[in-house]
């Protein structure tokens, strides 16, 4: 070990090599695993002001997980019906968006970079970075415009005599999930359009001249070859949509939560950031036990995901 | 064949509508802004006009979030670059066996919801102040430094992947080279990898912006009292929303998209120079050609930066200038006779139905809702009974004979309404 910072001394200089260590463990140990570390203490203990930290009050305890799953002893239900089935909800619709935003990217990524010709696949493909740089927050906006009580589509809808009242979107949360799929689904393409466009072109036509039907050739070939992209891009929405605040907070029905706006909540309005920080703990597993999943399914390191 | 002929006809179709659902939201929004209506919408089209972005730069808390998103911004390239830079050097000398670790941690950031981030950095910074006995109005209770923290931490990740891969084609030949001919480290640091790197830093740096300035989730929980542009923006949409929000929404867009064009115009130099510089190392080329600044500037991308620039500036001015006032004058007369139409209509209706009218009875007592005080006067032309008779009415607003005071023929003079309440 001494060696090989003596090796690493030598080839860096002492200037650079030392701020090259520092910059990196500052990064690492400040900035990324320290803060978790503490979260996960923070979580784990009662929820007491800070001039009675270190006390005999500040002691380590699991009410924060046990009240995620059970709720508050007085409660009437055995279970904590309300923050489960948020977390729940918010799991099930992540994993919808995420499959309706792979069944809508696919196509579109194939065609893109095999079946559009030059200028057009160019264009196609340099167009799509555009909405990717709006903010999530205007998305939203935009979707609320449109999804509104008088917006373009009840507008459309009723004035073509298919409906007769404007439907209220948003309280059926329509328009969230129209939002969330919006929000992401660059996330998706991008990775996918990646992963296809480094496949032979021949691969397909060899396929294709051996007799095999489109359905066949995709399953076979352009499927197995995009893995990595198509596990990227299921990761990279997943996570962003059960992790996402801002679209739910928009667009979402008065009566639906998101699992991320009960934390803000915790945090941000019964001041319990105890609680607060136990429920990002348990999204943040979730996430990882996601992550984990698709990286045994589709048989992909980490480092093809994070890319 | 044909078969063939409708999978790619539906395929067409489909990627069409990918990109109507893509575009669609982000024009309709953006056409709001130029609406005078009060509520952001396209249809019923009142007025262009572009007295929303005036609205917009009055807005002081807004001015103050945009200062400190810049501000924060700055801030965050400041931080995520060297950082990502450091990173990506290490990874490339560490040992074989500590690697995928090493990776795992310095990339798990962009894999952890930002909300995580935002709360992990929010604790461990506020434990650290109670730890030092810090007062709370120090730095680390202060949003703007836990923001550029908080955000850093996975920016620093992005920019890490964007060394990464420019690094992978760096030849350490060449720093050994420098090194033997009796450079120092910082030296050949300087003088060959930074100059190599230059473009990826560029780039990096307007990903790191961009990124920033677009954050909310982390920034929701780190920004504490402060408020940024998003956090503004946030508040402002959830509750009530007004065509300024879209006014902005036109000048983000803008500005990202000005940003992303700068962002590929940088990688796609930066991916032609490492082209020329393979053919040239492969003998093919002479040597690399040398652009001048001029040549530069004619990048097609950046022409229609330019002119795209130019006809957003342009709009607003002529929106802004264009009789405004007038158009509103147009479109509230359309309004009124849009309203008058539909009385007539059930006016008539009723007269069908009953020979003879019945003044006591308000037909439809709406108009005088959505016209106010000044409106009414107006308005009384028009449910005069002598319309009802066939007798045009002189069509101008200030018509003396339904001015008057005499309400025998005005069913919607609100005394008459008294006086017929008073005898039933």
């Amino acid at each position: 070990m001494k060696a090989y910072w003596k090796q690493f001394f030598l080839k860096n200089g002492k200037i650079l090599g030392s701020y090259i260590l520092i910059a990196c463990i500052f990064w690492m140990l400040i900035m990324i695993i320290l803060p978790q570390v503490f979260m996960i203490d923070f979580s784990l203990r009662t929820n007491v002001p800070p001039p009675k930290w270190g006390t005999e009050v500040h002691h380590y305890t699991v009410e924060h997980y046990k009240y995620m799953v059970y709720g508050s002893a007085k409660a009437q239900q055995s279970y904590n019906v309300v923050d489960l089935s948020v977390f729940f909800r918010t799991i099930w619709a992540a994993i919808m968006v995420t499959l309706i935003d792979l069944f809508l990217c696919y196509p579109v990524a194939y065609y893109i970079a095999h079946v559009a010709k030059g200028g057009w696949a160019r264009l196609m493909a340099v167009s799509l970075i555009v909405p990717f740089w709006v903010n999530e927050i205007l998305r939203a906006f935009a979707f609320k415009i449109m999804f509104g009580s008088s917006g373009v589509i009840n507008n459309f809808l009723v004035w073509s005599g298919i409906l007769s009242q404007p439907y209220d979107f948003i309280r059926d949360n329509w328009a969230l999930w129209a939002g969330l799929s919006y929000a992401f689904v660059l996330l998706m393409i991008f990775p996918i359009y990646n992963a296809v466009e480094t496949l032979d072109k021949n691969q397909i036509e060899a396929a294709r001249d051996l007799g095999s039907p489109w359905w066949r050739i995709h399953w076979r070939v352009v499927i197995p070859h995009a893995k990595p992209g198509i596990s990227s891009g299921c990761t990279m929405v997943f996570m962003l949509t059960a992790g996402t605040l801002a679209a739910p907070q928009i667009l979402g029905g008065p009566s639906s939560l998101w699992f991320t706006q009960i934390i803000y909540q915790a945090f941000n309005q019964a001041g319990n950031w105890a609680r607060g920080s136990a429920y990002a703990l348990v999204l943040l597993i979730t996430c990882i036990i996601f992550v984990l999943i698709v990286m045994k399914i589709f048989k992909v390191k980490l480092g093809e995901i994070a890319r | 064949m044909k078969s063939y002929h409708v999978s790619r006809l539906f395929i067409l179709l489909f990627v069409l509508g990918f990109f109507a659902y893509l575009f669609g939201p982000l024009i309709l929004m953006s056409l709001t802004a130029f609406n005078s209506s009060a509520f952001p919408r396209v249809m019923p089209w009142e007025c262009f006009s572009a007295e929303w972005f005036g609205v917009l730069s009055q807005d002081a808390r807004l001015l103050e979030g945009l200062r400190n998103s810049l501000f924060i911004g700055v801030g965050v390239v400041c931080l995520s670059v060297p950082l990502g830079l450091a990173g990506a050097l290490m990874l490339t000398q560490v040992k074989d066996r500590m690697r995928p670790w090493y990776y795992t941690v310095i990339i798990s950031p962009i894999l952890v919801p930002g909300v995580v981030l935002g709360i992990s950095t929010l604790l461990f910074w506020d434990r650290v102040g109670i730890m030092f006995g810090m007062s709370r109005e120090s730095l680390f209770y202060n949003g703007i430094f836990l923001t550029i923290i908080g955000q850093s931490t996975f920016i620093s990740a992005y920019t890490l992947l964007l060394f990464i891969a420019r690094l992978q084609r760096f030849d350490p030949d060449l720093d050994e080279a420098a090194m033997d001919l009796g450079a120092t480290s910082v030296q050949a640091f300087t003088k060959i990898l930074l100059p190599f790197l230059k473009s990826t830093i560029a780039s990096a740096a307007v990903l790191a912006f961009l990124a920033s300035f677009e954050n909310y989730n982390t920034t929701v929980f780190t920004i504490i009292s402060e408020s940024t542009i998003t956090t503004v923006l946030a508040s402002k949409v959830r509750y009530g929303i007004n065509p300024s929000i879209s006014a902005l929404a036109v000048i983000i867009v803008a500005i990202t998209l000005f940003g992303a064009a700068i962002f590929e115009v940088l990688k796609r130099r930066e991916l032609a120079a490492a082209k020329e510089t393979k053919l040239v190392a492969k003998g093919l080329l002479e040597k690399r050609t040398k652009k001048s600044f001029l040549v530069r500037l004619l990048d097609p991308a950046l022409i229609m930066i330019f002119m795209i620039t130019i006809a957003g500036v342009g709009t607003i001015y002529f929106a802004g200038t264009i009789g405004v006032d007038e158009c509103k004058v147009i479109a509230r007369e359309e309004k009124r006779k849009i309203i008058q139409e539909k009385v007539r209509r059930q006016q008539q209706k009723a007269m069908f139905k009953s020979a003879v009218p019945r003044e006591d009875q308000p037909l439809t007592p709406k108009p005088e809702k959505k016209v106010k005080a000044k409106g009414t006067e107006q308005f009384k032309s028009v449910f005069d009974t002598q319309n009802l008779q066939g007798t045009p009415v002189p069509e101008s607003e200030d018509d003396p004979a339904s001015k008057g005071n005499d309400t025998s023929g005005n069913v919607f003079n609100p005394g008459n309404l008294q006086k017929s309440a008073g005898t039933e």
